[in-house]
């Protein structure tokens, strides 16, 4: 193997892993905070909609009805969530990558 | 006059009678006229002796007149139909119950009645292309308020949710980093699609009874109809809707000067009281008095509906829309 051969296997190795940190440290938490983000705004939006699963009558409830057909599984997700989820600061918490 | 014309008032004061001869005054002058009922006790039935449903039928008798009477209940079951049906269309079997539950329940929220009466309204408003003149008859006084002050309300409403859709879909477009399949995208969400629909037609909604109705408001002269009256024009006003006078209904005859009996003492003492009522009606209220009406022997109709026609002082020729 020449000395160039050996470099470019090295850079080879090199890249991979740093593609791989990158991807650890920054890209994944990063997209993973924002689908969280998108997932908290949306549990407010599914509270806003429908308010009544959890015993708060709502004045809009038989309009947002007609939403449920095209929620389906951001329904079932928000449920588990919502009954699932010890409190907000839990939530918040997991958030980050300690 | 404005196209659509509302009577309301409280229970009992006779706006079924006042809207009616007010309908008819209007086809008699050769406008095309609907009269729509929405009083749940709907006694429309009851002044032209004929049974009305949910669609428009022509009143026996009376050129130009069609009458309707609204069915909250059924618009609601309706309602619900639909949204079962698009649920097992698109929800899987595993989910439908779930979700079943969760509509069935927002069909039996004490909103939902009057969410269905206010949907008719708006139909009612929206297909009157072939009238000149809609006559809304309501129901007593606080339902119909909370109902007409609903458009602004669910307006903002629908549009605070559209927001909030909003801001969720654009987070999961973003998170999608590096050619990932976005958990949602913005492009043919059917959630912000019928947002969008549901907000635009409060919207309507809230211009047409702006812009094209006129309100009237039925009173009796006494101190509790007085009262109400005073209430509801004041949310009326801040809902900007345009009040344009009172109908007085239910006077009292006075007697004739030669009779003394203890029935004419009575009637003059009445008469006397019901008086400064009417004045503190005249000076109280910044809106004008358009009708004083006797009360009749007998039930309102037939002869007698066109007699109390005749005395409802209230303008018939319709006015351009600006």
């Amino acid at each position: 193997m020449t000395l160039a051969e050996r470099i470019a296997a090295f850079r080879d190795i090199a890249e991979e892993w740093l593609r791989g940190l990158y991807h650890g440290l920054i890209n994944h938490p990063a997209y993973e905070k924002i689908e969280n983000e998108a997932e908290d705004i949306e549990d407010a939006f599914m509270l806003a909609c429908f308010p009544d699963a959890f015993g708060i009558p709502s004045p809009v409830s038989y309009y947002t009805a007609e939403l449920l057909p095209y929620l389906e599984d951001e329904f079932e997700a928000w449920e588990r969530r919502m009954w699932d989820r010890g409190s907000l600061l839990e939530r918040k918490g997991s958030q980050y990558h300690f | 006059m404005r196209k659509f014309v509302f009577f309301g008032g409280k229970g009992g004061v006779g706006k079924t009678t006042v809207s009616s001869a007010y309908a008819y005054k209007c086809a008699n002058a050769g406008l095309r006229t609907l009269v729509v009922s929405t009083d749940p006790a709907h006694s429309t039935s009851d002044v032209f002796d004929q049974q009305f449903d949910d669609s428009p039928k022509p009143v026996d008798g009376i050129e130009n007149l069609d009458a309707m009477e609204l069915d909250p209940e059924e618009e609601v079951s309706r309602h619900l139909q639909g949204i079962k049906r698009s649920l097992s269309s698109q929800v899987s079997p595993a989910m439908v119950n779930e979700i079943d539950r969760q509509v069935e329940m927002a069909h039996q929220t004490p909103g939902a009645y009057e969410a269905a009466l206010f949907d008719r309204f708006v139909d009612v408003m929206r297909e009157s292309d072939e009238y000149d003149r809609v006559v809304f008859d309501t129901s007593p006084t606080g339902g119909t308020l909370r109902l007409l002050s609903l458009p602004e309300f669910l307006e903002g409403w629908a549009e605070r949710l559209l927001a909030k859709r909003k801001q969720s879909v654009r987070l999961f477009e973003r998170a999608a980093i590096g050619g990932r399949e976005p958990r949602r995208m913005r492009e043919g969400d059917p959630v912000i699609a019928q947002l969008e629909e549901r907000r635009d037609r409060f919207a309507l909604a809230g211009e047409l009874l702006r812009e094209e109705a006129a309100f009237f408001l039925v009173v009796n002269p006494d101190e509790l109809s007085i009262r109400e009256t005073k209430r509801a024009i004041s949310s009326l006003d801040d809902a900007t809707l345009d009040v344009r006078g009172l109908v007085v209904n239910k006077l009292t005859p006075e007697p004739d000067d030669d009779e003394n009996g203890r029935g004419a003492r009575f009637l003059r003492e009445r008469v006397r009281t019901e008086r400064e009522r009417l004045n503190t009606l005249r000076e109280e209220f910044d809106k004008p008095v358009v009708a004083e009406i006797v009360t009749r022997i007998a039930e309102v109709k037939g002869d007698l509906l066109v007699e109390v026609a005749a005395e409802i002082d209230v303008e018939v020729r319709p006015e351009p829309v600006e």
